[in-house]
């Protein structure tokens, strides 16, 4: 699956590799804000009153 | 003959069909649940482990800064008269000289200025640091200083926030404070006595809880039941002990 998903990028390889590497980059930045989210809305808030 | 071969054909194309469809159904089920167990377990170790072990980290240097703070900031001697103090009225009366309260200026927001301690805690005997503010970023660090309510050590209602389950968790065993435990928190100005009065869960919206008090109180707030954000452990601790623990009470 992720091959199919690499060879699906366009470009030449060295290009998609570039491409393969931003996106995970971003893809987990994104991942970490949204656990951030969930963690502080489902799991704990910090418990303040504000 | 060619319409018996299409009669016999059409049943076995759409079995096949039926079959793909099936199969791939079961593998995009299969595909999903991995994924979503990766993003689930993923989801674990963040909040556990790396909030935590960031949070640890960041308060060893949040700890150093605060002994810092400490040396550098402004403390000023302030008169004050505890409410409900008696007037003099007789003009025989020798007027005493006021009682002086020692006031530190107030921090910066995201600022480490104070270090808790409960020696009757695992989490909390060697301390951990306070930093002015209660927004999420601040309480990355572990605990915050809600900055509507007054310093430790000071008249009032001092009200700290905290992480029960994530962030290193240092308020994870609040459930186990008992009135008459002690809580010391060390500021510019000394270190504060409070001891637990009570304990009370209530909801998120209950702001009364951060409201202004008659003497010196120390509130503590954390999230309840661990894993949960639905509901508020609320500690109540009141000042005994102190540089400015006998000029509050009068």
């Amino acid at each position: 699956m992720i091959r199919r998903m690499f060879n699906a990028l366009p470009g030449p390889t060295p290009v998609r590799v570039v491409l393969a590497v931003i996106i995970t980059v971003v893809a987990f930045v994104a991942l970490m804000f949204v656990y951030d989210w969930m963690g502080s809305n489902l799991l704990d808030s910090g418990g303040a009153f504000s | 003959m060619s319409n018996l071969l299409t009669e016999r054909t059409e049943p076995v194309a759409s079995a096949a069909q039926r079959d793909g469809l099936l199969v791939r159904i079961i593998r995009f089920s299969g595909w999903l649940s991995i994924w979503l167990g990766l993003f689930l377990l993923g989801f674990v170790v963040h909040q556990l482990f790396l909030t935590t072990f960031l949070a640890q980290q960041n308060n060893t240097v949040l700890q150093a800064e605060a002994e810092v703070y400490f040396t550098q900031v402004t403390v000023n001697e302030v008169p004050y008269a505890p409410p409900g103090a008696p007037e003099l009225t007789d003009p025989d009366d020798v007027p005493l000289p006021p009682a002086v309260l020692l006031v530190e200026e107030p921090p910066q927001p995201g600022e480490a200025f104070a270090i808790i301690r409960i020696p009757s805690l695992d989490r909390l005997k060697n301390g951990w640091t306070v930093v002015e503010g209660v927004s999420r970023s601040n309480l990355k660090n572990g605990v915050g200083h809600m900055p509507s309510t007054p310093l430790p050590g000071q008249p009032g209602n001092s009200v700290m926030s905290g992480h029960r389950t994530t962030f290193g968790a240092p308020f994870h065993e609040f459930d186990e404070l008992q009135p008459g435990d002690i809580i010391g928190d060390e500021t510019a100005i000394g270190i504060h006595i409070y001891e637990v009065r009570e304990t009370i869960i209530v909801r998120p919206t209950e702001f009364w809880v951060t409201g202004p008090r008659d003497g010196a109180w120390l509130t503590l707030t954390t999230c309840h039941p661990k894993f949960s954000a639905r509901q508020r452990l609320v500690i109540f601790a009141e000042l005994v002990g102190g540089p400015n623990a006998a000029v509050i009470s009068g």
